[in-house]
């Protein structure tokens, strides 16, 4: 039980840890580029990744 | 852990992406909790319904994932026909899809867990779904890193259902090929009586999640998917710490990929949706007992070894149970109709290891 909560603790704080590196490497987020709230209707085809994508 | 303190920290972390990202990020974040929360609240396991089919000739499970394919492509092939710049989950019949959807459902049966069902197992707090989450990551890192090798031993274009016969053609292609699996299913299973075959959590769990796969495609502008995002944070890993170079690769170097990996990962949606599911399977399972069994050390090897194959092996099929089976099937892809015979056959020979390895009794 003990073990268990060792494990989950570490495995939250490791993906907070992750989120905050991520954040303080990555470029600042541009909001002027927001995208539109829903893309169906927006005209703007998504250029997301996506596990289907074979590159 | 109590459950408002969680759902204080969900609400900020969303507030923080409206004000931060964008309200697109933050919408997407929370169809992610409620994916989660569907997931482990109605304990819908895609690697769980195939096993109850094999072992106890259960069809309740299959039935309902029957159920969501169906509502899902409902929903979403008319929208794709109605809004050209929704996109399908299409992907290319190949090789690598042939060998990666076996080994998937071959390991997915030992790690007790596919890409969702890790997910929100680790977000309940299932020791071993947390330990194999890393290992998935790296494994589809490396999956996508190898991809091109792959794709060279065999590949022809994708086939869109959608694209061929329009929406009401692929609903009765995809409608057809679903009441083929439901009614091979009971004849296995040899049930009588809708009380033997459908099941109240696994029919509502097949609603809600359809309806979000649904939302999800609306807002994001394609399926929901899993593995990429895993596959990005280990390649976000690997290349800070210099041991990977993304130009060299073919699939990190396309200007998409290339960005991506650039960018904050709070702008990636399967990253999003992916740490809603988390976040909303710990959700629900706050405040109740743990689901973590005790495992042997050889257990977790095996466990572990596992889950990093079914990184690797989700990212030569193009995708998991969710980017293949029900984004692929749901939006017309015939890369998901060639999943899943072939992981269903991997879930064959995975039981027997399960088995082996003592899996059930633990």
């Amino acid at each position: 039980m003990k073990r268990t909560a060792y494990l989950k603790s570490a495995f939250w704080g490791a993906l907070a840890l992750f989120l905050a590196w991520d954040h303080a490497r990555a470029p600042r987020i541009d909001l002027r580029f927001e995208p539109p709230l829903i893309a169906a209707g927006s005209g703007q085809t998504s250029t997301a990744g996506h596990c289907a994508l074979p590159k | 852990m109590r459950r408002l303190p969680i759902a204080a920290l969900a609400a900020a972390l969303l507030f923080v992406l409206v004000w931060n990202v964008s309200v697109r990020q933050a919408a997407l974040f929370a169809i992610g909790i409620g994916m989660g929360a569907t997931l482990a609240g109605a304990r819908f396991g895609f690697t769980t319904g195939w096993r109850n089919l094999i072992v106890a000739r259960d069809p309740r499970g299959v039935v309902g994932q029957a159920i969501l394919l169906a509502l899902a492509a409902l929903g979403s092939m008319p929208l794709l026909v109605q809004f050209p710049e929704l996109k399908a989950a299409l992907a290319p019949p190949s090789v690598s899809l042939v060998v990666g959807a076996f080994l998937f459902g071959l390991t997915m049966q030992i790690a007790d867990g596919c890409g969702s069902g890790t997910l929100y197992k680790a977000g309940m707090g299932v020791p071993l779904n947390m330990g194999i989450l890393p290992l998935f990551a790296l494994g589809s890192f490396l999956g996508s890193v190898h991809l091109d090798r792959w794709l060279a031993l065999g590949v022809i274009e994708p086939v869109g259902l959608v694209d061929h016969f329009g929406a009401a053609g692929a609903l009765v292609a995809t409608f057809a090929g679903l009441a083929a699996a439901v009614v091979l299913a009971l004849a296995w299973s040899g049930v009588k009586g809708h009380a033997s075959w459908l099941d109240r959590r696994w029919l509502w769990g097949a609603v809600l999640l359809a309806a979000l796969a649904v939302l999800n495609l609306v807002v994001a502008g394609q399926p929901w998917g899993v593995v990429y995002g895993f596959g990005l944070w280990a390649a976000k890993l690997a290349t800070a710490a210099e041991v990977f170079d993304p130009a060299a690769s073919m699939f990190w170097s396309q200007p998409g990929n290339a960005e991506i990996l650039r960018q904050s990962v709070l702008l990636d949606v399967t990253s999003i949706t992916n740490i809603g599911i988390l976040a909303g399977a710990l959700w629900v399972a706050a405040g109740t007992a743990s689901a973590g069994r005790q495992l042997t050390a050889v257990q977790w090897l095996i466990g572990l070894a596992a889950g990093f194959v079914m990184g690797y092996s989700s990212r030569l099929a193009f995708g998991c149970n969710v980017g293949a089976m029900v984004s692929g099937i749901s939006t017309g892809s015939l890369h998901g109709w060639l999943w899943v015979p072939l992981a269903f056959a991997g879930t064959l020979i995975g039981l027997r290891v399960r088995r082996r390895f003592g899996f059930d009794a633990a």
